[in-house]
Order: structure tokens, then sequence, then C-alpha cells
């Protein structure tokens, strides 16, 4: 009797809060959708990804800064707005998208432009729209795209007969007095998105010519795209894009294919467990999120590019950047202690649940594309390896000396004159927890060998101000995080070079060499570092190439201005056949572990089936 | 005495009592029994074994070990936040009872204030100024500044019950000044009251540290049980059906919380006869 | 003044009081994020500067700080010092401006979810929160109470197996006990769903579809709440309720004959005013959100805007929230004051089990 009334109240309840949830809703902005079947988008026809965003979608502003526009226009996603390039991390191959590269050389780097392309309107993507992308940052200081400014001094456009057809050549100018450098070049073509010039000169001068006003726009109400999906509705939970029925590229690049989903439905999960638990269950056909023992998820049917460790295609390298100006990290000497201390192996293990392959010393990764860099005989040679008698007799051999509490455990250590050395901090956001029990692993090995280091998480939002202004002992890092065509040297420019080296202090900041290694003007200085990152970009010989990488290697691995724990994915890749079949993996790698809006991995759309 | 014998007799009392000395106990003695390690003793979350009674975590370390610190980093907190919570809200309440008029709104508005200025930012606030972060001490201090105010009210409505009452009256005839009046003639009469907003408030403490660090803003210096379940939850323990990773510490809690409300109980009705049968 | 009107003049007091308490906090919850070390164009130049040039960094950050009113600003252009370098807005100029806006109804853009309106983010957001507490922590209490009041009457063998039970109930860490529906009926049985506010393939609107869709992703959320919160306040009822039952005019409503759901409905009526109380303020604090069964569920809220813009030092998000968390406390701690003065003159309370948040 009792229970039977509690029913009845919860049901109250149930239908209460149904009522005001609805009641929310009324000052959305829900567009009803065009589909036929009504109130709701058919799962046979919907695809569901997520991991690409984390909160409430903000804007859709192509000219926001990457970080605020929300999937799939921020960061580097090719559905609506395309670049002109894609870089197939696979098999290094730059593929066309709106355009077609035709050469790079050190003068410039060419690229023929789709005479099919257009945009939603109607009207074709043109030089024009390609210029005002990449020259806006010289007509706006602040504008995202200002970056590209300083390695491109014009684009020169040229009509030429392709095959009978009459396109737009278009010719990227090395800036050889400024940057020198075509390599970053081929990054922008496959990042930078084109965006229709004659919407946005026309919001220009809406707006006074006042660029932040224009960025201010949500740019949410059917925008002007080019790409094969365009934004159908979004709320705080997801956000839903629909297929382009009259996409240029089907035609012209698909072979009058479109792609399979009608809708691609980005949910907005807030806790990382769920992308597991979604994948599980069905919701999920893919995801771009850290799983821990993947391999237990397989009996629910989630998969990974290889189905054994380490699952992921190795891609990017997590490490401790070492403040090189403080003692006793001022010595190579004791830095290399430090990488002998730490337990890769036991990083590899229990941080990223085995998502890594067993790392060689250095900054190359020994497979992939940049395998043919690298050298094991150099790895051996001058690398530093895991083993802590290794470890403690380096640093007695350099002087230093560990004094323990009368229970044998570690007190604080001494430098060379006998002064006693300030306890290390490793700096790392608290709360990202693969992060933090890496750190955790690396301070228990440091400890054993002697070293007085602790770990220091901070809140993400001490730990971001603290990168730039050079404000740590040693601090997690995750530098040149994409894989794009400048790889490795990214990397290696990211933490050695010093061509805005600041000292630490006031206002200073640098964004790349954070540790300050490599100090200009002194007499440590090794000007063969600066020298080899400024000329590895214009070889294009590939045993010039691979000799200047392995002559940069062997500086890292002699000098260890950072620590690399372990390598992982770009982006982890999970999927799902449950829904939708036909993802890439290890034996069917047509296109690269990405979610399908990264570089050359959109064409899964065209190849996914429906499962039933 | 007579009181301290009633309570004895009643069942909920003496089981509330023996499961808080047995935490205590477990707290104190724990080390000694068990050799605390911190070190990698297994694989990632091995299943309960022989060498490791309740598994492993996520970095192959006993979770005995774990779980022994952790009551000690729970227990700590929730003293800490108990004794300043019971300490600050009860003066505050007893004075402002006592006193009534503008002094009483005054403190009324300073209780209002702690209520409405969320305590996550004062957290981040001051973890984000001290140089080695958030500090189990830290947490505890900050729990307890922000949970005093509940008993201020509680405290502060019965001490303005007692202001009316006649042998007050006749002590303020007397002469004696608001602090003597409040110390000799009031805090004897609420001490059981305050005994009992005290272990609400210990208990409050423990549940409190464990949803802060849920959130991802626990101790950044040790291991609590609210730590272990936040751990447990980022690496998706539960998904995998590693229950030893959630189900002992969570039991631990729900034992240390369950004490305490049943003391807090028993003793509510040992001091108030109307409460017993 | 006014000696004539004793209520009104008690309200009037009282309201005076609670305005003084609003303008304090709203300025402390102004000044507080802002003395902190970490400063929010420095978080964001942190994540989005890498790999830029010193001078481009530089006029990014400029941009950022003049954006966000954080520089002083004179024709569209930044005033700068003799070395060139941006000159600060002092905290005053920021908080004159903040109280500027306010009257105008415009809490500012927030830096984090930047171009939104603060507002807009609380719009969308609160609804949620709400429909997800509102209910909680009314049946909660209603059912907390009635089952409370029931064990205090009735004692005996009811009681004895009730009350522990409930005890137990409240002890338990309410997070786990979320997480662990979502494992049971979520994923081992898959009953409910295990995230989110409503099914992915439904766009809100004022259809039925969505209703039954609302309510059935309501149900884990609903109960991860509902049980621990009316545990505790069928603790707290039963002992105002046996406190009530020792009292006089009980004995001799029993004395006289009186119905049981008579007196039962007297004991509640009188037992109430304290879990009245509690019920207000958990009701004026509800508005920060349910952060931890926002974070288990998906589910939306207010609750994980307002961490993330302390995390992120998002000042305007801080304010807007913080305003709206002060306007709600103090409105239901104001109704609570009146209510008693109204209600209770003796003013008395008894010791509470749980304190309703």
């Amino acid at each position: 009797m009792k229970k039977g009334k509690n029913v009845t109240v919860f049901l109250m309840g149930v239908l209460l809060s149904g009522l005001l949830a609805l009641q929310s809703c009324g000052g959305g902005k829900p567009k009803e959708p065009t589909d036929e079947s009504g109130s709701s988008f058919p799962r046979t026809k919907t695809l569901y990804l997520a991991g690409s965003q984390w909160g409430d979608p903000n804007t859709f502003n192509p000219l926001a800064e990457s970080w605020q526009a929300a999937w799939p226009v921020g960061d580097r996603f090719n559905l609506m707005y395309e670049p002109l390039l894609a870089y197939n991390s696979l098999d290094g191959k730059i593929e066309p998208v709106l355009g077609t590269l035709v050469s790079k050389d050190n003068d410039s780097i060419v690229v023929d432009l789709n005479p099919e392309a257009k945009w939603s309107d109607g009207t074709p993507v043109t030089s024009a729209d390609v210029k005002f992308i990449f020259e806006l940052g010289r007509r706006f200081k602040n504008a995202a795209t200002a970056f590209t400014v300083e390695f491109i001094t014009g684009i020169n456009v040229a009509k030429v007969d392709v095959n009978g057809v009459s396109v737009e050549r278009l010719s990227f100018i090395v800036d050889k007095k400024g940057r020198n450098n075509p390599l970053v070049i081929l990054d922008h073509l496959q990042a930078v998105r084109i965006v229709p010039a004659h919407v946005f000169e026309k919001l220009l001068s809406e707006n006074n010519n006042d660029l932040s006003a224009v960025q201010k726009l949500k740019i949410d109400d059917n925008p002007v795209v080019s790409g094969p999906y365009n934004l159908e509705t979004y709320s705080n939970e997801k956000i839903v894009v629909k297929r382009r029925d009259d996409y240029w590229g089907a035609k012209a690049i698909y072979g009058g294919k479109l792609p399979g989903p009608q809708y691609i439905i980005h949910p907005i999960f807030k806790s990382n467990d769920h992308f597991a638990i979604a994948l599980q269950k069905g919701n999920l056909d893919a995801s771009q999120t850290f799983i821990p023992r993947i391999w237990l998820k397989k009996k629910d049917g989630v998969s990974t590019w290889k189905a054994d460790a380490p699952y992921y295609v190795p891609g990017s390298i997590p490490m401790l950047l070492i403040n090189t100006t403080k003692a006793p990290l001022n010595d190579k000497n004791f830095r290399r202690a430090l990488a002998a201390a730490i337990n890769y192996a036991n990083i590899k293990e229990l941080a990223v649940s085995g998502y890594s392959p067993d790392i060689q010393p250095g900054l190359i990764m020994q497979s992939g594309i940049e395998g043919k860099y690298f050298s094991a005989d150099d790895a051996k040679t001058y690398g530093v390896t895991y083993n802590l008698e290794n470890a403690k007799k380096m640093l007695a051999d350099a002087g230093y000396r560990s004094v323990f509490k009368s229970d044998g455990s570690l007190d604080y250590m001494t430098d060379k004159a006998g002064n006693k050395l300030p306890t290390l901090s490793i700096k790392s956001p608290a709360g990202w927890s693969d992060w933090e029990a890496m750190v955790s692993i690396a301070v228990k090995g440091m400890r054993d060998a002697g070293i007085d280091v602790r770990e220091g998480f901070v809140d993400a939002g001490l730990y971001w101000p603290a990168l730039p202004s050079g404000d740590f002992d040693l601090i997690m890092h995750k530098p040149a995080a994409a894989v794009t065509p400048s790889l490795p040297w990214s990397r290696f420019e990211s933490i050695m070079s010093s061509r805005n080296w600041v000292p630490v202090g006031g206002d200073n900041k640098m964004n790349e060499n954070q540790g300050r290694y490599n100090q200009p003007g002194t007499k440590e200085y090794n000007k063969a570092v600066d020298s080899l990152l400024k000329v590895i970009p214009i070889l294009s010989d590939d045993a010039q190439l691979t000799e200047a990488y392995r002559q940069l290697n062997k500086i890292f691995m002699q000098d260890q201005p950072a620590l690399p724990l372990c390598h992982l994915a770009e982006q982890y890749y999970e999927f799902s056949n449950a829904n939708w079949k036909n993802w890439p993996d290890e034996t069917n790698p047509y296109a690269p572990p990405l979610l399908p809006w990264i570089g050359a991995s959109t064409k899964i759309l065209w190849q996914l089936q429906p499962a039933k | 005495m007579k009181i301290l014998k009633n309570l004895l007799k009643s069942p909920m009392f003496v089981t509330g009592l023996v499961l808080f000395l047995a935490t205590i106990i477990l707290a104190l003695i724990g080390p000694y029994v068990h050799t605390i390690t911190m070190e990698r003793v297994g694989p990632q979350y091995a299943p309960p074994a022989a060498q490791y009674l309740l598994g492993t975590d996520d970095l192959g370390r006993d979770y005995v070990s774990l779980l022994i610190r952790g009551l000690r980093s729970s227990l700590y907190v929730g003293f800490l936040a108990g004794i300043i919570a019971t300490t600050v809200g009860t003066l505050l309440g007893i004075y402002g009872g006592f006193k009534g008029g503008w002094i009483d709104d005054l403190i009324n508005m300073i209780t209002n204030l702690f209520i409405v200025i969320p305590s996550f930012v004062i957290l981040i606030l001051i973890s984000s100024s001290l140089k080695d972060g958030r500090s189990l001490t830290l947490i505890g201090l900050i729990i307890g500044m922000t949970t005093w105010t509940w008993s201020a009210r509680a405290v502060r409505a019965q001490s303005a019950a007692l202001k009316s009452k006649d042998h007050i009256s006749l002590a303020k005839i007397n002469g004696d000044g608001t602090l003597a009046v409040i110390v000799k003639h009031i805090l004897p009469y609420l001490a059981s009251y305050v005994f009992m907003v005290f272990i609400l408030q210990v208990a409050s403490g423990i549940l409190s540290e464990a949803a802060i660090s849920m959130i991802g803003l626990g101790p950044l210096d040790t291991v609590s049980l609210g730590t272990i379940l936040n751990q447990a939850k980022n690496n998706g323990a539960l998904g995998d059906g590693v229950w030893w990773a959630f189900i002992p510490s969570t039991v631990i809690i729900t034992v240390i919380v369950f004490a305490l409300y049943l003391i807090n109980t028993s003793a509510e009705g040992a001091f108030n006869p109307r409460l017993r049968k | 003044m006014l000696k004539q009107y004793p209520t009104l003049r008690y309200i009037l007091q009282r309201g005076g009081w609670y305005f003084l308490t609003f303008l304090v906090a709203v300025t402390i919850n102004f000044f507080l994020p802002r003395l902190g070390a970490n400063n929010p164009v420095d978080i964001i130049m942190g994540k989005s500067a890498s790999g830029l040039s010193a001078e481009n960094a530089r006029i990014k950050e400029e941009s950022y700080l003049k954006e966000f009113g954080l520089v002083k600003v004179d024709k569209g252009e930044i005033v700068r010092n003799a070395e060139g370098k941006p000159v600060k807005a002092s905290g005053l100029e920021q908080f004159a401006n903040y109280i500027k806006m306010c009257f105008k109804g415009d809490l500012g853009t927030s830096f984090q979810k930047y171009p939104k309106k603060v507002l807009d983010v609380i719009a969308e957001a609160v609804p949620w929160t709400i429909a997800l507490q509102l209910p909680t922590i009314l049946f909660g209490w209603i059912i907390g109470n009635v089952l409370g009041a029931l064990a205090a009457y009735r004692r005996g063998v009811f009681d004895r197996v009730f009350f522990p039970v409930a005890l137990l109930i409240s002890s338990f860490p309410f997070f786990v006990f979320g997480m662990l529906l979502v494992y049971y009926f979520a994923v081992v049985l898959n009953w409910f769903p295990a995230m989110g506010g409503y099914a992915q393939e439904i766009i809100p609107s004022f259809s039925f579809e969505f209703l039954r869709s609302a309510a059935y992703y309501y149900v884990l959320p609903f109960f991860s709440i509902f049980l621990i919160l009316a545990g505790g306040q069928a603790i707290g009822m039963r002992s105002m309720g046996i406190y009530e039952l020792g009292t006089d005019y009980i004995k001799y409503a029993k004395w006289l004959g009186l119905k049981e759901s008579k007196i039962i409905a007297y004991l509640f009526r009188n037992a109430m005013l304290p879990q009245l109380t509690g019920l207000a303020l958990s009701l004026g604090t509800m508005i920060s959100g349910a952060l931890i069964t926002e974070m288990i569920f998906s589910y939306p809220g207010l609750g994980m805007a307002i961490l993330t813009a302390i995390q992120n030092n998002d000042y305007p998000m801080i304010q807007g929230c913080t305003l709206l968390i002060t306007i709600s406390v103090l409105i239901a701690n104001f109704t609570v004051d009146i209510l008693i003065g109204f209600l209770d003159p003796r003013v008395k309370a008894g010791l509470q089990i749980g304190k309703g948040n």
C-alpha cells in the first residue's frame, strides 16, 4: 500500500521535472530538423562521435581563435570549412582538398585550386578566398591566422591550363628574409581553413572594419561553408551537423559519392569514463579519448587501430621540460642522471595502460614516418636508459651526494661544494590522471636514485601560466602535439630553439624552449643547435636531412634539456562496429587513425557503412 | 555519570561507539600491524590476494596501505573541520543569541556571507597562492571555515531560548558581565548540545572531504579516502568491475559517518529524556 | 518610528540587514577572485600561445586584455605607459564598470566561453539545475518527513528497523551511490541510460517525445540524490516528532481519543517548523548546482559552469554566478527569518541531522 503511494509520488516527480525541463528549452535555439522522419535523427543515418568538444559550444565563427570555436569549426577540423590540403599521418603524403599540391621547394609552395570547389551559397571558391584568410594577419595583427604572416611574403596567382581545364595556380612565396621555412608553410596549408571572403568582407565592412567585433559573431545560422557537412543545430549537450547533398567534392574528389552518414552528432560529456560506457552501449560509434585497459572493452565491441599493444599509433611525446637555468638542473650530468632514474617500463604499463612502445632515448620516434631519421646506434652511444645504479654513479661522479635520514629515507642532496640543494618539484596539472601517474613514477625513481624531488600537482590555472614564464623546476608538457608535415623538426624546435630566448623573470615569456636551454651569448652556447634548426626546413636531400636530424638528436641526448616519458598516439582512436562498420585499422589502413574530421581521415566518412 | 550509564544501556550508542573506536584503532595501530608501503607491489588493479589483501590500485600499490593512510587523513580532516566549525559556530552562535540586537544581526550577516561565497572560490584561491598547493590541512581548514555557519545557526537558536530562563536573568541582575554569564551559565547548559553539533560536524567534514576530492580539488600532498575514490573514478575502475577500488573506501567512510550518527542520536536521547522510550 | 506597526518594522529591519549583506557579498565576490595569483589572460595564453612568436603573442595578449576590459582603453586604443606597456585597469575601475553594467542588465561576456554572454550561460543551465533538484528536494523532504513522523509516532518494530536503515542510508557518500547506480542499472542491467539529460537523437522542444525522454533520463540522477536526502530528513523529523509527542497537548489529544490520523497531522504541523527552515535553505543553495551529480551523469546544469569559471578565473562568469547564488540564498534566508518571526515566537529549534545539502 505505502509502496504504491511512493511510486505515484515518484512518477509525479518525474512528470514535474519533465515539465520544468521543457520550460528550459523555450529560450533555446532549436531549429526543427528538416529530416523527413520528423522529430529525431534516425540511428541508421546518424554517426555518433565524441571527444573533440568538451565544454559548451560557444561560437562557430571560423575567424575566432581556434580554442574558442566549437567543433567542427575550431582546432583543425575540416567538416565545414576546408583547408587547401590534407596530411596523411600514416604515409606522410599530402592529399588534395580544396587544392592539389603541385610542387614544393625552397622558394615557394605551389597549389592548384580545384576549379569545381564551391561554397554552399553556390559561388565558387577562388584565390580571393585563399588570399583573404592568409592575408588577414597583415590587415589585423590580432587575427587568429596572423602566425602565417612571418612565413609567407605573398601569394602569387596565375591562370594555368590543366588537362584542358583552366585552374587558378597559387604560389605561396617563402619569406626568405623572415623565418625561411617552407616546412611550416606546408603545416599551415593543411591547418588554415579557407573561409568565404565575400561573406566576411561584408561582415567586416558592416562592423567598421573592426575584426574584434566580427569575431564576436557566432556565425551559427546557416553558415556559408565549402565542406561536406554543415551545422544543423546545437545545444550544450550536443552539436549536430548535416550532410550537404550538394557538396562539390562528391563529384570532384569522391567519384560522385556522398558520405555515408546523413548526420553526425557530437555529444558533449562531462566526465572521461562516459566515453567508454557510451561506446560499449553502442551510443557512440567512435571516440578519441583515453580509455584505460582498452583490452577489457573488446568483448563489448570496442576496437582500436592495433588489436594488441600498444593499440595506437605513436605520434606525440609527453615529457618533462627542465628549467636549465636553475642549479643543479643547469648541469647536464645531473639532467642525464634524471633520465637514467625514470622507470619507463612502469610509465608505459601503469600510467598509459601500455599504449606506448618501449621508447628509445632521444626525440625521434623509432617507427612511423620519422623512423627513417632514427639511429639505433646513436641512441645506444649517446642516450641514457633506465638504470638506477648508473644514475647513482653519474650523480656521484658529478660530485652530488645524497644524505639519508636515520630511518633510511632520503633527506636532501648536496652539490659538489657540499651545499644543501633545495627540494625540486615537478609541476603538473592536478587531475590529469595519466600525467599525474607519470610524474609519480618519475618522482619515485628519482628519489630511489637519491635525488630530492617531489610531485608538484597544481591547478590548471597555475600550470598554464607557469609554462611560458619558466616558473618551474621540471614541468610536464607535450610539445608539438599534432602530427603535421613538419615533424620531427617542430618537436626539436619547441624544445631546443633559442630564437626567442629570454631569461626567466618579469613579464618574460617563451612559447617554445620554456626550459631556457642553450642561452645565447654564454660560453656554453651551442651554435650548432640553432643552425641545425634553421637548416633542416630547407634541406631536401634525404641523406643530408637524416644526418642533420642525427646531429640534433645527438645533442639532445648529450644535453638532455627534457625527459621524454613515452610515445603516445597523436589522438586516441576507438571505434565500435555496432552501428557503422568499415572503420580503418591496421589490417585495413585506408586512412590514418583519427576521427573523420582531421587531415586525411575525412575520407572515412565515405567508407563507413551502416552495420544493419 | 547517570547519563553515561543510560547511554551504555542503549544498543545504538554501544554499536556506534564500538564502530567508531574500531576505525580509530585501525587508524592508530594499522601501521604497526600492516607494513605501510607506497611502493609498487603488483600489477595494475590486481584483485585481492594473499600478498595484497584488498588488491592493488592503478599504480600497483597495496590498497590496505592506501586505505590505512586514507583513513588517517580522513579522520584528521574530519576532526580539524569539526573543531573549527564547532568552535567558531558555537562562539558566534551563543554570543549572537545571547546578546541579540544589532550584534546578533551583524553575526547573522556574517553567517549569510559565508553561505553565499562558494567554498570552491576560497579553496582554489588560497591553494593558488600557496607554494605547496592544496594540503590536507588546508582542506580541513576550509571545510571548517565554510560549515561553521550551520553550527552558528543551530546554537544561536538554543542560546536565544536560554536567555529568558530565570537563573540567567538572575545572574544578569547580579551584575555578571556578558562573558561571565556565557561561560558560567549558558555554556554548561549547551555543552551536551555543542557536543552533538561537534559530532555531526566531524561526520560532515569527512563526507565533505570525499566530495571535494571527487571534484578533483582534493589534497595533493597525501592519500585520503576521497582521493582514493577519485583516482578510481578517473581510471574507470568501476566500468572494468574493479570493485576493490571503490567498495572498501566507501565502506570505511560509511562506517565512520554511521557510527557518528548513531552516537549523536543516542546521545540526543540521553540528554533529552523525552526521546527515551 | 513605525512603533505602531511592529510587524512592518520587523520586516523592514530584517530586509535592511539582508540588503546590506547583499551589497557586501557582491563586493567580496567581485574582489575575491582578483586577489588570486592566477590571471585569466595568462591561463588562456598558456593554452593557446604555443609556437607563437614573441611579437604575435604580445599582440594577442594585449587584444585579450583590451577585450576583457582589464586594461585602460581610450578611444578604442590601449592606454600605454612610458615603456609602451599597457596600463592595467584598477580593481576599483573594473568594479565601477561592473556595477554600471549590472544596472543595464548586462552581466558581461565570459572569458572562457567567449563570446558567450554570462546571462546566456546562466539562462541555459539554470532550468536544468532547478529541474534536477527542485523535485528531488521537495519529494525527498515530503517523503522523509512523512516517514520520520510515522516512525516517531509508531515507534516499535517499524521504528527499530526504519531508523537505523535511514541513518545508514544518509551516511553513504551520495556520489559513490550515484556511480553504483550508473554501473548497475545502466551498464550491467541496461535499464536506464547512463548519462545525459535526454536522448541524443532528440532536439529539446515542447513535444511529448522530449518530455518522455527527459523523464527517462531523470530516473537515476533523481534516485542518486533522493534516497540520501529523504533519509536525512526522516531522521530530523523523527527527533522533532518524538520531542513533540512528549508535549502536553498530544497527551491530551490521546486522552481525548482523537483519531490517529488527526494526531499525526498535529504532530507533523508542529514539528515541521525547523524542517521548513532546512527546506528553505536547501532551496536557496540549490541554484549553485549539483556539481557532482552533473559530473557523474553528464547532466546539464550550472555546477560545471561555475567550477570551470573558478578554475580559469573567468571573472565575469564567477561574478554572474555568485550574484545569482547570493540573491537566491538571501531571499531564502530572509523568508525563513520572516516565517519564524511569524509562526514561532518561541523560536525553537532542534538538532537536525543532515543539513539538506
